[in-house]
Parts: structure tokens; sequence; C-alpha cells
């Protein structure tokens, strides 16, 4: 298991705006499907989740608004912007350049 | 997409500010949902309610860490630690309530000042005329070598309305008062004749009814009116039926032809003025009559409306052109030219500069008291150095401190801004009330919302004026060194930094007194200047005869002898004269031009000179001296031989080496009779036309009854033993009982309408004496800031030196000559700085320049004295310096 903090930085929020990206989710729609996809390798907390998801929504990648829920209460749900679309893009191309110098190193060394 | 962005963040922030509790809400069902959600979870999997809760909580972390953290990413931290640092500021200001009180105090009287200056300004200056494109309306004048703007002929008028290009529309208007009777009292009503035009110009149109048309302009149709609002609401009850009614000016029936809106402004002229403003009550046709080839006659003023992009130059240009043509056809029309004004220049004009120097000065005021309030924050900082070192110690960044400073001159400044609002308020009362009787647009002098914004803005600006130096200059300490002196003692910067802050303010309020000093000595040239009559205890009064039943010269003479004698009657009248006007109420450029009996006219020296009328009693009534000869009489009649007075200024002009007395003077152009010719049999003393005014301007008087025109419009002028203005209902009883459908208007007393013309000086006088006595005040506290920290600083050195033998005298002399060595920097530069600046008074001033050196002499020497003075306290400080002590010290 494995903290947000050990995340390389930067990294939760491409996770988020990845997940969002598919379609409008709440909070604990978002760390669910997370914990899901990576098989529990990534469990994100709520501190680090909430005030990751604050931010990329007052730097206008998400836009939040409240629905009902599947459970049939009000949960605010987050989408993704146009200008979070191409944020996402960004960090996309800078993660696959990260990661192949990180696995060059690895291969490598 | 950039855009969206930035709006939508935009609208995040604001929300998160203004709607903080909603934010907060959302926060907590945001969060709550999440923790519900882990709960089923939780159950889900088989917990116990309780367990399942507790769980999710752990699992959860600290909630309001979580929040907290949510809240931060909102960005308004800044704003949360803004609210800290004033309420930290306010706690610490609330300690020292001595240094508190001074800044606030002297930055709101200097905030109140500006903004109440600012209020005039915006009313009178700022604001848009009250007329649709009011830029494009200009005024039209004549003008010659020797007069600079004088009226109009009527008939030109009629050829440049005609043939120019240049303006939309072009009018011309004339006062005409009226007396309206038939219902009570009669009425004086201020009224002005107009040419068909003229609303459009203005750009009004009446509320109800009509304008004049071209037809009414024509002899015989010009017996119709249009009403102001204000005289159709005082006087007809706002009857809605009042179109096409008959009512009686000067005995004559005028149809209501119109009711004007609300809130028409007259827009001022300058010939038998009326002021700007809601003055007039009614309106009539101009009716040309006349010759139309006899064009020496001057009495209307032009106004017009230019064609889009049409500049006054161009028109005047034009106008010119069409000037130049009218001369060759008609000899009265050579060397005019035609000047053209901006409607707005004309109004504004006179106070403009008055208005620039009073904002100048205030300005000043406020640079002062925004040095000396860094002054004192910068003694106060290096008090602080402690403080702020302990703050800088436990990791307040510099930029947190800067912060921290600024906050605590923003909370001296609102508490300024505050104090200066409600003082503007008050004292932009004070001020309307000072203002000269004729000020333009005085009704729109209001402390507005702008002027709360301006208020605000200086306010805030003068916190970060202030605040930012000390700011920064306390940030930069050398924190060991802070924390390890005890007090701490200012840096050399600092002392310096705050020696030069003295030496400014000094030699802005040196400027200041300059100005204050030369309007002081040139309005007390004018009140030395002899007036040339003697106001006091003497009442004056209007009254215009209608002519209707005032046809005649006899009718008209008839009514005055009845109402001189019976005046005379009346107890504790000394002297009860008439005439066409009384001196200082108004300059008008009533020429007449005439025959000296045996001399030449040259192009060089036309014979003209201003007319007046005179009864027997009228000089010695207005105090006029008689220099020569004798008065006229009752014995000079329409019918024995003619009589003229004239003054020492028309003697001196047409007869400079030989006695005037005696010689004749004829007003007609052809060939005068015997009977025609006018006799000089008297010589008075020059009056000019206003306290003000350079050289007074040749001008003759008639006899009432041998004035060579009628003049039915007339001052009555009462000499009293006693309190002139019991005068008042006297004149009124014995006119109602000669003609009871005549109003007596415009009652006033001379000494009224004489300090009236010193008003402008006077409010200038006052004004920038106040504005230099404060900045005086601001550069004593400043002088007296740096003095006393600085013995403060050096007691111990002071101790030494007296230990060492120095006397009480020595210390003295030490403490008070580092005061008097700024105050002399502050001087010199100040009096070169005035220098400069005081010029733009110079045409303020009357017999004295800008450069008096008498005042520049006293400036200096009020701005030693008061350096000596706020050193004293400091120099006596420092002789109590205990030698003993200082030695043990040692």
């Amino acid at each position: 298991m494995s903290k947000p903090s050990d995340l390389i930085q930067g990294t939760l929020d491409l996770l988020i705006l990845k997940t969002v990206a598919l379609e409008p989710m709440h909070g604990w729609g978002i760390a669910k499907r997370i914990q899901q996809v990576t098989k529990d390798v990534l469990q994100i907390t709520q501190g680090a989740l909430y005030p990751a998801l604050h931010r990329l929504e007052q730097q206008g990648w998400l836009r939040a608004e409240w629905r009902a829920s599947e459970t049939g209460r009000e949960a605010k749900f987050y989408t993704l912007t146009r200008a979070g679309r191409v944020q996402l893009a960004k960090e996309l191309e800078q993660w696959e350049r990260l990661s192949n110098a990180v696995g060059l190193v690895i291969r490598t060394a | 997409m950039q855009w969206g962005r930035r709006w939508n963040i935009a609208r995040l922030r604001l929300r998160s500010l203004l709607r903080r509790n909603r934010v907060e809400a959302e926060l907590d069902k945001e969060l709550r949902y999440h923790l519900e959600r882990q709960v089923e979870e939780n159950l889900t999997a088989g917990m116990a309610a309780g367990d399942a809760r507790l769980a999710a909580l752990r699992m959860f972390g600290g909630v309001s860490q979580v929040q907290e953290e949510c809240r931060e990413m909102r960005r308004t931290e800044y704003l949360d630690n803004l609210w800290q640092d004033l309420r930290y500021a306010v706690r610490m200001l609330g300690r020292s309530p001595a240094f508190t009180i001074v800044v606030v105090l002297t930055l709101g009287l200097s905030i109140g000042a500006n903004s109440a200056i600012f209020s005039v300004i915006d009313g009178v200056l700022l604001k848009p005329l009250p007329y649709p494109n009011a830029d494009r309306i200009a005024r039209v004048f004549y003008r010659s070598k020797v007069y600079a703007k004088f009226p109009m002929n009527p008939w030109d008028f009629a050829d440049f309305r005609a043939r120019n290009h240049s303006f939309e529309s072009f009018a011309m208007y004339s006062r005409h008062d009226a007396q309206l009777s038939g219902a009570g009292e009669p009425v004086k009503l201020s009224g002005f004749r107009i040419t068909s035009g003229y609303f459009r110009v203005l750009g009004v149109h009446p509320a109800m009814g009509r304008e004049f048309d071209f037809s009414e302009e024509r002899p015989g149709n010009g017996r119709v009116v249009i009403l102001s609002d204000g005289l159709w609401r005082r006087q007809f009850g706002a009857d809605t039926g009042i179109l096409g009614r008959k009512v009686m000016l000067d005995s004559v029936p005028f149809t209501v032809i119109g009711v004007m809106a609300p809130d028409v402004d007259h827009p001022g002229n300058a010939y038998n003025a009326v002021a700007y403003g809601d003055t007039v009550d009614a309106w009539f046709p101009f009716v040309f009559e006349g010759n139309p080839a006899q064009r020496g006659s001057h009495f209307v003023e032009g106004i017009g409306r230019l064609r889009a992009g049409v500049t006054t130059l161009r028109a005047a240009a034009e106008f010119n052109a069409i000037m130049t043509e009218l001369a060759t056809r008609y000899p009265n029309d050579r060397n005019w030219t035609i000047y053209m004004a901006p409607l707005y220049d004309e109004i504004v004009g006179p106070v403009h500069r008055l208005l620039l120097v009073l904002l100048g000065a205030v300005g000043m005021v406020l640079l002062i008291a925004c040095v000396n309030a860094a002054n004192l924050l910068l003694a106060r900082s290096s008090a602080r150095q402690r403080e702020i070192a302990v703050r800088a110690a436990l990791g307040a960044g510099r930029g947190r401190l800067v912060r921290q400073m600024l906050a605590e001159s923003l909370v001296l400044s609102m508490l300024g801004g505050g104090l200066g609002a409600l003082l503007a308020v008050g004292g932009v009362r004070a001020l309307i009330g000072m203002l000269p009787a004729g000020f333009p647009r005085v009704a729109g002098i209001h402390v507005n919302g702008m002027v709360f914004a301006f208020t605000a803005a200086i306010a805030v600006g003068t916190g970060l004026v202030f605040g930012l130096a000390p700011a920064l200059q306390s940030s930069r300490l050398d924190l060991q060194q802070g924390l390890r002196e005890r007090g701490g003692s200012a840096t050399g910067r600092q002392a310096r930094l705050r020696s030069a802050l003295v030496v400014g303010e000094v030699s802005l309020a040196c400027v200041l007194l300059v100005g204050a000093g030369v309007m002081l000595r040139s309005f007390m040239n004018l009140l030395n200047t002899n007036p040339g009559f003697q106001p006091q205890h003497v009442l004056t009064a209007d009254i215009s005869l209608p002519s209707k039943n005032y046809g005649t010269l006899e009718q008209i003479s008839s009514f005055d002898r009845k109402l001189l004698v019976k005046m005379n009657e009346v107890a504790g009248v000394q002297a009860a004269g008439l005439g066409s006007d009384v001196p200082w109420t108004g300059y008008d450029e009533n020429l007449g031009g005439f025959t000296i009996e045996g001399k030449q006219e040259s192009p060089n020296n036309s014979f003209r000179a201003r007319y007046h009328t005179a009864s027997p009693e009228y000089f010695r009534a207005a105090g006029i001296p008689l220099l020569r000869g004798r008065f006229s009489t009752d014995g000079d009649t329409k019918d024995s031989p003619k009589v003229l007075i004239i003054n020492q200024a028309m003697a001196r002009a047409y007869w400079p080496n030989e006695d005037a007395l005696g010689k004749r003077i004829d007003f007609f152009d052809d060939k005068p009779k015997e009977s025609d010719w006018y006799t000089i049999v008297g010589i008075v003393g020059d009056v000019k036309d206003s306290p003000e005014s350079g050289g007074v301007k040749p001008a003759f008087w008639w006899p009432v009854s041998q004035q060579a025109f009628e003049i039915r419009n007339q001052s009555v002028i009462l000499r009293s033993t006693m309190d002139a203005g019991a005068l008042a209902s006297q004149l009124r009883a014995v006119v109602r009982e000669i003609d009871p459908t005549l109003a007596v208007g415009h009652v006033r007393l001379l000494d009224r309408i004489a300090s009236e013309s010193y008003a402008t000086p006077r409010i200038s006088v006052y004004l920038v004496g106040l504005f230099a006595a404060l900045a005086l005040t601001l550069a004593a506290i400043g002088i007296y800031g740096v003095v006393s920290y600085s013995v403060g600083q050096r007691m111990h050195e002071f101790g030494m030196r007296m230990a060492l033998g120095a006397s009480p005298w020595d210390v003295v002399r030490l403490v008070m000559r580092q005061g008097l060595v700024l105050s002399f920097a502050g001087t010199v530069v100040g009096l070169g700085a005035a220098l400069v600046f005081a010029r733009a008074l110079d045409s303020m001033l009357y017999g004295v320049r800008a450069s008096d050196p008498v005042t520049l002499a006293c400036v200096a020497a009020m701005a030693m004295g008061t350096a000596a003075a706020a050193c004293y306290a400091p120099a006596r400080r420092a002789t109590r310096a205990d030698p003993i002590s200082a030695l043990r010290a040692e």
C-alpha cells in the first residue's frame, strides 16, 4: 500500500484529472475508482484527496456541481473543464517523459 | 478558453470571500457525504453500527485538518491574514493612543480638507453642464482694442445668423426683467429676451407648450412669454391650463405659450449679469425694432450650438470674415472682431484658477500629513525594533512583516479617512456659505458617492504612501542586532531619512505660507484701497417702471420726484437718491458716444464714457465726494439748460490740461440744437467697477430729470442715520402708496454689496491661510518628533558633556541647532519652490507680487520661529540629563 505522499509530486493531480475525464464523479467515487483500477495499490486518503480537488477546482481545471448521487443523496460532482482537458494532456505528456526517463535509468543501470 | 478559466477562478474566489458560510457548509456537506459512504461500506463489510462510524472517522483522519487544507486551497488565507494583521494593528495602535490620535487627527483634517475642496471641484468643474453635448455650445462676443468682451448689436446678429455655417443654431439673449402684477403683491421677475433658436442652442425643451418662432421676433408679435418651472409653480400653482392664458407683465397682457422643464439652468451672461443656474423666471421673444442700418448700440450676447466637428476657432474665423464684410457697409461695425469661447469656459473660467490653487494647497497639506505620519511611524518602528526582530526570529518573512506594518498604516489612514469624510460633510456646508454670491454652479456642490470614493481612494493611497517607507525600512533590520539591543537605536540611514522628511515638510509648509502670505497682503491692499464711496448705513433697492404707464420722461421724473420727497420725510433718512445703478453691482459696458464741443475725435481717442443717471442727492447718499463744481439740483429740469456730472477719470481723459467745468457735450449724432448741449457742472470722485479692477473708466451722470433717453430700471439709494435695513419696509410702503403695481426688488445693504465684492479674495485668504496654518503645525510636529527622538537617544551623551563641564545652555544650543538646521534647509528649499509655484497666483493678486520680499522674509522668520518653539521642550529635557548616571554607566 502506498500513501499519496509517496506518489511523485503532481501525480495525484494527474490521477484525479484522468479519472474525472471519463465522467463527472464525486470525491468518494474518485477515490474508489482509483483504488479499484490500481487493484488497491493506490489508496488515496481523504486528507489528500479533498484539498487536491479543491485546488484543481480553484485553478479552473475542474468544475463542481451538486447532484443527486447513486444513493439518492446530494453529492458534489466534479467535471473536467475544457481547460482541465488541456492540462490533463500536458500532465500526461510530462508523466510519459518522466516514466520513460526513470525506466531508462532502471533498465540500463 | 483562457478567459473562461479566468472568469471561473475569479467567480470562485469571490464566492469564497463573499459567501463564506455557504462555501463552508458545502465543504462540510461534501466531507460528510464521504464519511457516510465509508460508514455504509463498513456496515456492508459487517461491522457494528458504532464501530463502522468510528472506523470511518479514523480512516478519514482529522476532519478539521482536511477542512483547513481545503480552505487554504481557496487562496483566501491572504485575506484572513490581512484580517489578522488589521486586528493586531488596532491592538498595537490602541497601546499608543497619543501617537494614534496625532496621526489620525492630522490625516483626518487633511483628508477632510481635500474631500471638501474636491466636492466643490466635482460640482463646479467636473460635472458636465446640464445641456446635451454641452461642449458644442459657444458664447459669442465682440472684441476691440479696448474691450476684451463686448455685447453684440442685434442687427449684426441677424446677419450672422443668416450667413454663418458654423452653428447648428445661433441665438442671442439680453436681460429684460419684468414686473408681474395682477394677483397680490407685484413681483419682480428676472427675465431674458431671446431669439427663436435659444432653447435649441441649449438643447432643452418646454415641458408644456412651445418655444418662440421667427414670427414672434417681428414688431407687434412679441407679447408672448415662456415661464420657468419655478415661476409656474410659485405664482401659478402649477396650473396645467396656463397655456394661452394672459398674464400682466409690466402692466401689459402677455400670452403664456410655454412652461420650461424643471432644472433648466440659465447659462449665465456677462452684460447685466444674472448668475448661472436656476435664476431666470421668464423668457420673452426678442423683437427686432428700429433702423437696421444703425448698428451703434450693443446690448445682446450671442450663444450658439456648433455643428459637429466645428471648433470655436474655425467658427470665430468665419464670423470675423462676416464682420469684415459688414464693416464695409456699416461704419459702426468697424474696429470690432469676434471673440468666441466654449460655454463651459465662460461659466467656470472665473473660478477655475481659484479652485485649482485651492486643490494644490490642500494637496500639499495632505502630502505634509503623509510625510508627518511616515516620520512618526519611523520613530515608532525604531522603538519597536525588538518586537519586529522577535517576529522575524519566529519565522515571519519580510513580506509578512511589511504587510503587518502596512496594515497599521492602513488602519491609521482609514480612521483618518473616516474622520475626513465627516469633516468634509461639515466643511462643504461651511465652504458653500463662504463662496461669493455669483459663484457658478454652487447648487451642484454635494458630498456625493464620487466624493466618498475620492476620500476612500486618498485614504488608502495615503496609507500606502506614508506606510511603505517605514515598513520597508524597519523590515530590513539586522536580526541579531535587533534582538540584542534594548529599545534599539536608529540606524544612520533611518535618521537621515527622517531628517529628509522633516526638511520636505518644512519646505512644503513654506510654499503654502508664502501663498497665504501674498494672498493676505493682496487682500489687505484691497481692503485698504479707497472704494470711492461710503457703503456704511446705506440701503439700495431696484424699481423698474413699466413703459406702459411710464412712457415719457415726465412720467418717470414725476414718479422719481414723488418717491424722493416722500423718502426724505421718513425718519432716519439722511439722503435719498436715485439713479440708473449703484456702485459695485455689476460691470456694464454701457458706453455712450458723444461729441465734445470744439474737439475732434481721433481714431485713437474716440469720445466714449459710461453713462448713468443720478438724482441730486444720489452722490451724497452713496458717499461719492464732489471734487469740483456742484451736484445737479431740483432746479435742473427737463426745460432748463442741461447739466452733466462727470467723474475725475473722464475729466482727465478728455480735458487733461484744462478745466472740464463749463465744457459742453452733445449726445445726438446730427447737428445739435443749442438745447441739446449738456454743460459739465460737477466733477465727482472715481469709483472702480470692483475692488480689484485696475483703473477707473470715464463716466458721466445725467440728472434723472434730463436723461437723454428713458431709463426705467432705477436703483434707489438711501443713506440712513441708523440701521439702514429698517428702511426697507418704509420704502415698500412709500412705493405702494405712489403706485401699487410696482415691485421693489433686490433690497440690499450697500456694505453687504461691498463685502460681497471682497468674497473671492477673502475665501482664498481664509482657506489658503487655514491650510498653511495646518501645514505649519504639521511641520512643527515633525520637527518635534525628530528632535525629541534624537534627544532621547543622546541623553547619555548630554550627561557626559555636562559632566565634562558643558553648561545646560550649551546642551540647549546643541539640540536647538539640530532643529534649526533642518528647518533652515526646509525654508531655503521651500522659498525656492514658492518662487516657482507662486507665479501661478500672480493673476489673483492685487498690488503685490508672488515674489514679495516682505512675505518671503516673514515666512522664513515664521518657519525658523516655529522650529525653535518645537525644539524647546526636547531641549529642556536634554538639560535634565544626569551627569552622575552618565559617568557611572561609563
